[in-house]
């Protein structure tokens, strides 16, 4: 996925004044206030990767590696940028104006703030953000979305007891908290909320947020094996979406999505307003859609893989024209291609094995190129032989997944790879401040 | 100025696509609108090449702030900025209190090229008249104008020819900013969030603040530590 669970809507945003190309480029999957939206080949994939003991250096870092195939370092390593420590790195995301990454640990809940505007063959670590718990009391920062000049943060958990509980957290882009917001757990529109957090996801268009839940750190720190025989702690996973009004940041309506809703993906096509998700637990895809009087609706509209067999889908990524969704299965290290052309009615149409253990995915704007890493949280995922941990990229024709490179992270003493973004080489303009310089 | 690649865009702008308002927007003054950031101060230069704090045209109203450039011909970009402004203009002046209480500014991001001679020919061509302040601000020199760009997140770029020099062709990520009497940035536009009956409530939100405040009722901070929700 490609940034890492929201994916989004309406692709526009930004832009810039001149220039009124036609082209049409980038992940699908990042936010859609972002500017600079890359046309045709990426020239890099950063990769946030989770440090493992006595690998390396041990430490999260942000690993760069060469996208290009013109190059001569294609598929290759070309940089990684170590945090000095390890906290469950996980998520990251584009500030609107696409120069900064910001990325997040589940454990120790900090931001790191890396320059790749400058060069992003060679990111910088600018700042690190240390406050969110302290000043909402919120942690396990997750998704990061850009908004105008701003940074909105989907949470997993909270300081006080750890558990699903959770808010949202808005900073601008120097840093510095401005807001943040509680999830609800009253009733709205006829459903109790039950707090959790995930994912976060803007339609402009419709002024809505869209919140997806998970669990809390109680949870997604644990050893899988051993929660999974926890009937108590099984119980404490998210079961709600919740519609905001995106103006006044107030929810509105918390719909029933049981099973732990992950990534929200609005459909990328202006005009089109409905967004999908995938439950983790249960193995379904659900449909979000304007309901009657100004309210919203979720629907099960599709299975993915037997969930009798608990696949885990993870996580997704829509394609541009709002046809198509890719989905990563964990457990089963499966990638599903789902026509959603109706989204009423996704019907599966490819799949293949694509790793012992598989997790992000992400493609690109024209869907030819698809990206693999393997980690889901480092409690989480598998061991032994089947702890494989590498990006894999492959080329899509439509009909069939062909691997273009991979990259073994163990190999590479890196760590396990998680989130990926893309950056692409600049050529043909500079920024005004260099050329003054 | 290096740049020695060739011309190979692998990098391009998305299309812009007009934005859309498929809601009802919320009644002026029934939301709340945090503090983004507060906005520095800097020398610039006016239409009349005179000295203007930066501060002095973003405190003391409400102000409406974007950059451009007078020769931009992007449909989408600073024309329609500017369309959308004049009508924003027009509905403001129906109401003379609020009025009063509001501004205009737009910042050029060429300095070299929109001298305060050129600002002038172009504010007059749609701003001129009436009682409605509408700013137009160039700077002495490209490094006197980087300050206010970095303190805004309003990155500029510059087309490179192939000899490596830099061309007419100016990029930058359109924002409005909205920017109440204290110089506190309340709202940031871009170009989805341009939809003119939000920003229009948008400005009466923040009216109604100013004006509870003159007498003397500030109005709930509704962005208040939400920690209590959960510890109850």
């Amino acid at each position: 996925m490609r940034r890492s669970l929201v994916c989004l809507s309406l692709m526009v945003s930004l832009y810039v004044c001149l220039a009124a190309t036609t082209a049409i480029a980038d992940e699908t999957c990042n936010s859609p206030y972002i500017s600079n939206l890359i046309k045709g080949q990426e020239g890099f994939v950063h990769v946030w990767t989770l440090g493992v003991e006595g690998l390396g250096d041990g430490s999260d870092k942000l690993v760069t590696i060469d996208a290009d195939p013109s190059s001569k370092t294609y598929g290759k390593v070309i940089n990684s940028l170590s945090v000095g420590g390890r906290g469950e790195a996980h998520h990251m995301g584009f500030t609107d104006d696409r120069k900064y990454l910001w990325a997040g640990g589940l454990e120790d809940s900090k931001i790191y703030v890396f320059d790749v505007g400058t060069d992003p063959a060679k990111p910088r670590l600018i700042r690190t953000i240390t406050d969110l718990p302290a000043k909402t009391t919120y942690v396990g920062p997750h998704t990061f979305y850009a908004l105008p000049g701003r940074m909105l943060i989907g949470n997993l958990s909270n300081s006080i007891d750890k558990g699903g509980v959770t808010g949202l957290a808005l900073y601008n882009n120097k840093g510095t908290l401005i807001a943040h917001y509680a999830m609800p757990t009253t009733t709205l529109g006829g459903v109790k909320g039950d707090g959790y957090g995930y994912d976060v996801a803007v339609n402009p268009a419709k002024n809505v947020l869209l919140t997806s839940s998970f669990a809390g750190y109680q949870n997604y720190m644990r050893n899988l094996g051993h929660l999974i025989k926890d009937s108590e702690a099984m119980k404490h996973f998210g079961a709600t979406m919740v519609v905001w009004n995106l103006k006044s940041m107030q929810p509105s309506q918390v719909l029933s999505v049981p099973g732990a809703p992950l990534e929200i993906r609005w459909s990328l096509v202006p005009g089109q307003n409905w967004a999908i998700t995938a439950a983790a637990l249960t193995s379904k895809l659900w449909l979000i859609k304007p309901s009657e009087g100004g309210m919203w609706s979720a629907k099960e509209v599709g299975t993915i893989g037997d969930p009798t067999k608990i696949p885990l889908p993870v996580d997704i990524s829509i394609t541009a024209d709002g046809r198509g969704l890719w989905v990563n299965t964990f457990m089963d290290g499966t990638t599903h291609y789902f026509d959603i052309s109706d989204p009423e009615h996704p019907k599966e149409a490819y799949t293949k094995h694509t790793g012992s253990q598989v997790n992000m995915i992400s493609q690109s704007w024209d869907g030819k190129r698809i990206y693999i890493t393997s980690s889901l949280l480092a409690n989480w995922d598998k061991t032994g032989a089947d702890n494989q941990q590498f990006l894999r990229v492959f080329n899509w024709d439509g009909h069939e997944l062909t691997q273009a490179f991979e990259l073994d992270f163990l190999k590479e003493k890196l760590g396990r790879p998680h989130h990926m973004k893309f950056t692409a080489r600049t050529y043909g303009s500079q920024s005004l401040a260099a050329l003054a310089r | 100025m290096i740049l020695s690649a060739p011309v190979r865009a692998a990098v391009d702008v998305v299309p812009a696509v007009a934005p859309r308002m498929d809601f009802t927007p919320l009644p002026a003054g029934t939301y709340s609108l945090p503090t983004i950031q507060t906005v520095g101060d800097a020398v610039l230069l006016d239409e009349h090449a005179q000295p203007v704090h930066l501060r002095t045209v973003t405190a003391g109203k409400i102000t409406l702030l974007t950059f451009f450039y007078t020769y931009c011909v992007d449909p989408l970009g600073c024309p329609f900025v500017r369309d959308t402004l004049t009508m924003l203009r027009d509905r403001i002046l129906a109401d003379p209190p609020m009025a009063a209480n509001v501004r205009f500014v737009g910042i050029t991001c060429d300095p070299l090229n929109d001298t305060p001679q050129v600002l002038s020919e172009y504010g007059a061509s749609f701003a001129s008249g009436g009682p409605f302040e509408w700013r137009f601000l160039t700077a002495k020199n490209v490094p006197a104008l980087l300050p206010v760009l970095e303190d805004l997140g309003q990155d500029v770029s510059v087309d490179i020819d192939a000899r490596g020099h830099p061309t007419r062709a100016l990029h930058h990520m359109l924002k409005v900013f909205l920017i109440d009497p204290k110089g506190r940035v309340r709202e940031i536009y871009s170009l989805a969030f341009i939809q003119p009956e939000v920003i229009l409530n948008d400005i009466r939100t923040l009216h109604l603040e100013s004006s509870a405040r003159k007498k003397g009722g500030i109005p709930r901070d509704r962005y208040a530590s939400q920690a209590d929700a959960l510890k109850r």
